[in-house]
């Protein structure tokens, strides 16, 4: 299997490569909303003193922390995936004796990210020029505690982000969902603001759901700003999540490829 | 063990298809209320095939061809039926299963497009576990049989149709598969690369007693490699045996090629009716039913002073364009 995977990166890979220009294209417009909001929410810290007892420094160094954060934890399955069910170009790797997602989409996903941090960290450490944020909070040990948080949040936005593209076995309006879903999530994760500034009736919800996993809790973890007890909770309702997601994600999968008419292949 | 390599029974497909009339008030209405309509593909259709039988699957566009090759590949679940292919049912898409087998589709199907095709054979190398030994020793006759040393290191976007053609078949071949499913294996190729494809099928079901099972529109694929063919039109089997036996069911004539050995004005016509033939020939041709030949031919050499004269089968084309119409 491991064989299996090293090719894959090595295809993928090339792939990617010969898309540098739209990755580069892509990032741009993707820093763009949380450079927006970093600059939003200092402003107004550096007016008030703070916000909700969050400093401007809690700012900075939450949004320079989410910007490494969501690239990791990200998921761009339906954009590999959605339109070679629709067309049909899913038969060839159907055919295949191996699973084309958990195969070859998750290393897509993985060639992906790794391209996009080649270019992120010269952005990155830009902005850190800029902001001068300080990470007094930061030790080896939150880190450390974090790393894996980061592998089992993207785990669950992946196989949530694989349910949402197998979707496209029974509508082509796949996209209109998904643009619904990623409006939930920014709002859910943590992205627009640090999800201790939202209404409680939200903080709830967002607690129990899947998204804070993609943003709020691991930066939180990396900032270490999480309590002990909170850090065990989470986990554990991490796991529950990519436990469901895969149990979700298996059961949609097998009945979409039932309705699979591979039309146009 | 399974006797056949191929069972189909009672197999069927139906497509639910939505349909609506052009407009812009039937787009609003089909909006709030979709009309369907259930298409028939394939209606319980039967055959076998064994071991190393190499079958032409027939038919006109749209007659459930590519339907039926995509069910038996695994791609597509039936209404109903059964199919088993090696003992398997293909559409559970068991590993081994698709191990065993291969379907080339058109010209994009196994091949990622940006990279050179050698890496997508390594990848398929590592997906279908294929040893080292094994993998050099399979390319190395696929590259005999294809030439694919100057094209497979170009990334697969550069390559011409017949180039892609012959890195898709590749592809698909490296596993060794027992049965093949091909659709219209030889489209948008020149004469010369339609002949060393046929050749290659031909050589790689000797070397390797596979099944193959393809459709194609070019005839001379067919009179090249299937002994036996298989048409279906509209979704059900017309024909499933041998070509030559088909000519005798549905086209029972010869046409007679007469050449005269000097120039006579003279109208074949009232020995049978005249042929338009592609043949470069100088001949006329006229169509005779089979128990009428040998008298015929006596008449046209009594009567005529003939240089040249044949009896030769109706075409192929024309065989198979009666069966569709029958």
């Amino acid at each position: 299997m491991l064989r299996i995977y090293r090719r894959l990166w090595q295809v993928n890979w090339a792939e990617q490569w010969q898309y540098r220009a739209n990755l580069l294209m892509y990032l741009l417009y993707w820093l763009v909303s949380p450079i927006v909001y970093l600059a939003v929410w200092t402003t107004i810290a550096n007016s008030r003193g703070s916000v909700s007892g969050l400093t401007t420094n809690d700012f900075v160094t939450y949004y320079m922390t989410l910007l490494l954060v969501d690239q990791l934890t990200s998921d761009i399955t339906i954009h590999i995936l959605a339109y070679k069910i629709q067309d049909g170009t899913l038969s060839g790797e159907l055919l295949k004796p191996v699973h084309p997602i958990l195969t070859n989409t998750l290393v897509n996903n993985i060639a992906f990210k790794v391209l996009i941090f080649i270019v992120l960290i010269p952005v990155w450490s830009v902005l850190y020029l800029l902001f001068q944020p300080a990470y007094s909070t930061v030790t080896v040990q939150s880190v450390l505690i974090a790393l894996p948080a980061i592998l089992l949040d993207f785990g669950i936005n992946f196989l949530l982000g694989a349910t949402l593209t197998c979707l496209a076995f029974w509508t082509t309006r796949v996209f209109s969902i998904a643009e619904f879903y990623f409006a939930l999530a920014s709002l859910l994760s943590g992205q627009f603001v640090p999800l201790q500034l939202m209404p409680p009736i939200i903080q709830q919800a967002a607690r129990l759901l899947p998204f804070q996993f993609y943003i709020y809790f691991p930066v939180q973890l990396i900032l270490g700003r999480v309590l002990p007890e909170t850090i065990l909770s989470n986990y554990a309702l991490g796991l529950v999540w990519l436990a469901f997601s895969y149990v979700l994600f298996r059961w949609v999968w097998r009945e979409g490829v039932k309705r699979f008419s591979a039309v146009g292949a | 063990m399974p006797t056949d390599t191929i069972t189909v029974t009672n197999l069927s497909k139906t497509y639910k298809v939505t349909e609506r009339e052009g407009g812009f008030s039937a787009a609003v209405r089909s909006f709030f209320r979709r009309k369907y309509r259930d298409v028939q593909a394939v209606h319980q259709i039967n055959f076998q095939l064994g071991r190393g039988e190499i079958v032409g699957f027939l038919g006109p566009n749209g007659a459930g061809k590519t339907t039926t090759l995509k069910m038996l590949s695994g791609l597509l679940h039936p209404t109903a039926g059964q199919a088993k292919v090696l003992g398997y049912i293909p559409w559970d898409l068991k590993a081994d299963y698709l191990k065993s087998i291969t379907l080339v589709m058109g010209q994009r199907n196994r091949l990622s497009w940006d990279i050179p095709a050698a890496d997508s054979f390594l990848l398929n190398q590592a997906i279908y576990r294929i040893s080292d030994e094994e993998y050099q020793k399979t390319l190395k006759e696929l590259d005999e049989l294809l030439e694919l040393s100057p094209i497979m290191k170009k990334p697969v976007r550069n390559l011409s149709l017949g180039e892609r053609m012959k890195c898709e078949l590749a592809a698909g071949l490296l596993h060794r598969p027992q049965v093949l499913f091909l659709d219209e294996p030889t489209i948008g190729l020149d004469i010369t690369a339609q002949a060393r494809i046929r050749t290659f099928l031909q050589e790689y079901n000797r070397r390797t007693e596979a099944t193959i099972l393809l459709t194609s529109h070019y005839m001379a694929d067919v009179t090249a490699l299937c002994e036996r063919i298989i048409i279906i039109h509209h979704g059900q089997l017309k024909y499933d045996g041998g070509i030559t036996d088909l000519s005798r069911k549905v086209a029972p004539y010869k046409l007679i090629g007469v050449a005269l050995g000097e120039v006579v004005d003279c109208d074949l016509s009232c020995y049978g009716p005249l042929v338009q033939t592609d043949n470069s020939d100088g001949k006329q041709y006229i169509q005779v039913k089979a128990e009428e030949i040998t008298s015929i031919t006596a008449r046209i050499l009594q009567d005529l002073p003939v240089h040249d004269l044949t009896i030769e089968d109706p075409p192929i084309e024309d065989v198979i364009e009666r069966a569709f119409q029958d």
